[in-house]
C-alpha cells in the first residue's frame, strides 16, 4: 500500500515542480553569492568588521548553504504542503476514496500510510536540497571555517567541526517537515479537493512564522507553543555550545504536534461519511 | 640672616630642579633603551595560538602563523582558514604600542607586576600620532616592558600584558594578553531570524554583552626573527 501511495505521489507532475522550484531558488542564491557575495559579506559583517580585520575564505560553501537554508525556511514547508495536502483530499476529489476503503485495511492505516508517503516525499526533497545546496555550494565556493551571524553574537566554527552540524540540522529539518506534512494531512481530511488544504497549510505556516519572528510582547506569550517557533531549531546546531536542551525541547514540541495532528486526522477520518 | 636663608632656598630649588632633571633623563634613557632593543627586531614569523575573549564573539582558539614586519605590518595566516585580528591601529605587537619619533618621557613612579618591581614611565608623542599617551611598566633590570597601556585617538585604550620565558634573550614575549575596548554588536533579529534557544541564558548573557572590554591572548610557540620578510606577504588576497 505504501508503494502504491509513493507511486501516486511520484507520478504527478506537481511533485517535481517542488524539486524544480527548490533547485531554481538554490541556484539563484548561489549565483548571487558568486557574483556579489563579497559585498553581501562586508555588509553583514560591518558591525564586527569595524573592529576586527577578518580575512580568508569567508564566503565558502558552508556559509552559502546556511544562507540557502535560511532563505528556504518558509518555502520548503509550502512545497511539502503541495503534496501532503493532497493525499486524502485528492482521493476524495477524484472519487477514489470509497474504492480505496474497500481494501481490507483500517482507516487508521490509510491515514498512516498516506502520512508516511508524504514524509518520504519531504525527506527526498531535503536530500535533494542537501545535494544542490550543500554539495554544489562546497564544489563552487570551496570549504573553510564558517561564520554564523546572530543578532547579538558572532560565531566562528572551524572547518573540521561543521559537517556533523549540517547532518544533524538536516535530520532536524526532516522532523520539522514531518510536522508540516502532519498539518497538511490533517487539513486534507476536511476537504474534497486539494486546493483548500494546500492553501490552508501555507496560510497557517505563513501566519505562525510571522508570529514567531515578530518581537512583540503579546506574541512572546504564545511563541513557545507555536510549532513554527521550533521549526528553526536546526540553527541551534550552528551555535557554540550547541543548546541541546533547547533543541530537545523543540523536538518534543514538534513530536507532540505530529501526534496531535495525525491522531485528530484518524479520529475525524474514522467518523467521516465518505461519499465520493 | 635673610640673605643666608635666600641663598639656602635657591640652593634647595636648584637641587630639586637638578634631581627632577636627573630623573627625567633616566626615564627618557629607560625608554630609549627599550626602544633600541625593540628596533633590533625588524621582522618575525611566529607559530601562535590565539584565544579571543570578546563578549559577543564565540571563536575557538586559533592556531596559525603570525607575520610581523616593523613598524606596523602584521598578518595572521591560518592555512586556508579564516583569521581574525583587531583592526590595523590596534596592533598586537609591542612595537606598535611604542610611539615613534620625538617623544616626551615622564617618570610616573614604581609598581609591582607579577611580583616584580617595575618602573612606570609615561610617553607622549610630540608629532602627529594616533597614540595620545603610552604608559609603560618597565622591568629595569632585564630591560623589558611587562605592561603597556596605550590611549589612542580612535580606538580607545589598549592594555597589554607581556610574559617572557623562552625568548627572553631576544626580548620577545612568550605570551601577550591584549585588553581592548570593543563596541557593542547588534544585528536586526528580522535579518538573522535567531533561534531563541534559552531565554534565561540570553537574559544572563546580556550583562556580558554590555561589558565592552575584550581580551586577546596570544601564545608564541616559536619565532624566526629578521629573515627579511617581503611586503607582499602582507598584501590582502581577495
Amino acid at each position: 500500500m505504501l508503494r502504491l501511495e509513493l507511486y501516486k505521489i511520484f507520478r504527478r507532475p506537481r511533485t517535481y515542480i517542488s524539486f524544480l522550484i527548490m533547485t531554481a531558488v538554490t541556484l539563484l542564491i548561489q549565483v548571487a553569492m558568486y557574483v556579489d557575495g563579497t559585498s553581501f559579506v562586508s555588509f553583514a559583517m560591518q558591525g564586527v568588521g569595524e573592529q576586527f580585520a577578518i580575512s580568508g575564505n569567508i564566503l565558502n560553501g558552508y556559509l552559502v548553504t546556511y544562507l540557502v537554508l535560511q532563505s528556504l525556511l518558509v518555502h520548503i514547508p509550502l512545497l511539502v504542503a503541495l503534496v501532503a495536502g493532497d493525499v486524502l483530499a485528492g482521493e476524495a476529489n477524484m472519487g477514489t476514496m470509497r474504492l480505496l476503503l474497500t481494501k481490507p485495511v483500517t482507516r487508521n492505516n490509510v491515514v498512516l500510510v498516506k502520512y508516511i508517503a508524504s514524509i518520504a516525499y519531504a525527506m527526498l526533497l531535503l536530500v535533494w536540497l542537501a545535494v544542490v545546496g550543500l554539495g554544489l555550494s562546497l564544489l563552487v565556493f570551496g570549504t573553510g571555517d564558517m561564520i554564523n551571524l546572530k543578532s547579538d553574537a558572532f560565531i566562528m566554527l572551524l572547518e573540521n567541526d561543521i559537517m556533523w552540524r549540517y547532518m544533524l540540522a538536516f535530520a532536524f529539518a526532516g522532523l520539522a517537515m514531518a510536522t508540516v506534512a502532519a498539518l497538511a494531512v490533517f487539513l486534507s481530511v476536511f476537504a474534497d479537493n486539494s486546493i483548500g488544504p494546500i492553501i490552508g497549510t501555507m496560510g497557517v505556516i505563513v501566519v505562525l512564522t510571522i508570529f514567531s519572528n515578530l518581537e512583540i510582547p503579546l506574541f512572546n506569550l504564545v511563541k513557545p507553543y507555536l510549532f513554527t517557533t521550533h521549526m528553526i531549531a536546526w540553527k541551534g546546531f550552528f551555535d557554540d555550545p550547541v543548546p541541546y536542551d533547547a533543541i530537545m525541547k523543540s523536538v518534543m514540541v514538534l513530536v507532540v504536534y505530529i501526534v496531535l495532528f495525525i491522531s485528530a486526522t484518524m479520529v475525524i477520518f474514522n467518523r467521516k461519511d465518505i461519499q465520493s | 640672616m635673610i640673605r643666608k636663608l635666600k641663598s639656602g632656598l635657591v640652593l634647595v630649588m636648584m637641587f630639586c630642579s637638578l634631581a627632577a632633571n636627573a630623573q627625567q633623563d633616566t626615564a627618557t634613557a629607560l625608554f630609549e633603551k627599550l626602544r633600541t632593543r625593540l628596533d633590533v627586531i625588524k621582522d618575525y614569523v611566529a607559530d601562535v595560538r590565539i584565544k579571543i575573549d570578546v563578549s559577543f564573539m564565540k571563536v575557538p582558539p586559533l592556531s596559525g602563523k603570525l607575520y610581523f614586519k616593523a613598524p606596523d605590518k602584521m598578518k595572521l595566516e591560518r592555512n586556508g582558514g579564516i583569521s581574525i585580528l583587531p583592526k590595523k591601529n590596534i596592533n598586537l605587537t609591542l612595537n606598535s604600542m611604542f610611539p615613534v619619533g620625538g617623544v616626551t618621557v615622564i617618570d610616573a613612579g614604581t609598581d609591582v607586576v607579577n611580583g616584580k618591581a617595575v618602573r612606570i614611565i609615561k610617553v607622549v608623542p610630540e608629532g602627529e600620532s594616533d597614540i595620545i599617551l603610552t604608559k609603560i611598566w618597565v622591568d629595569e633590570q632585564r630591560n623589558l616592558a611587562l605592561r603597556t597601556e596605550t590611549t589612542t585617538r580612535d580606538n580607545g585604550t589598549v592594555k597589554m600584558d607581556l610574559a617572557f620565558d623562552k625568548h627572553i634573550k631576544q626580548g620577545l614575549p612568550d605570551k601577550v594578553t591584549v585588553h581592548l575596548d570593543v563596541k557593542e554588536y547588534k544585528l536586526p533579529k528580522g535579518v538573522t531570524m535567531d533561534y531563541d534557544a534559552n531565554e534565561r541564558v540570553r537574559a544572563a548573557d546580556k550583562g556580558d554583552k554590555k561589558n565592552k572590554k575584550g581580551k586577546i591572548e596570544i601564545n608564541y610557540i616559536n619565532y624566526e626573527v629578521n629573515k627579511g620578510l617581503p611586503d607582499k606577504i602582507f598584501a590582502e588576497k581577495d
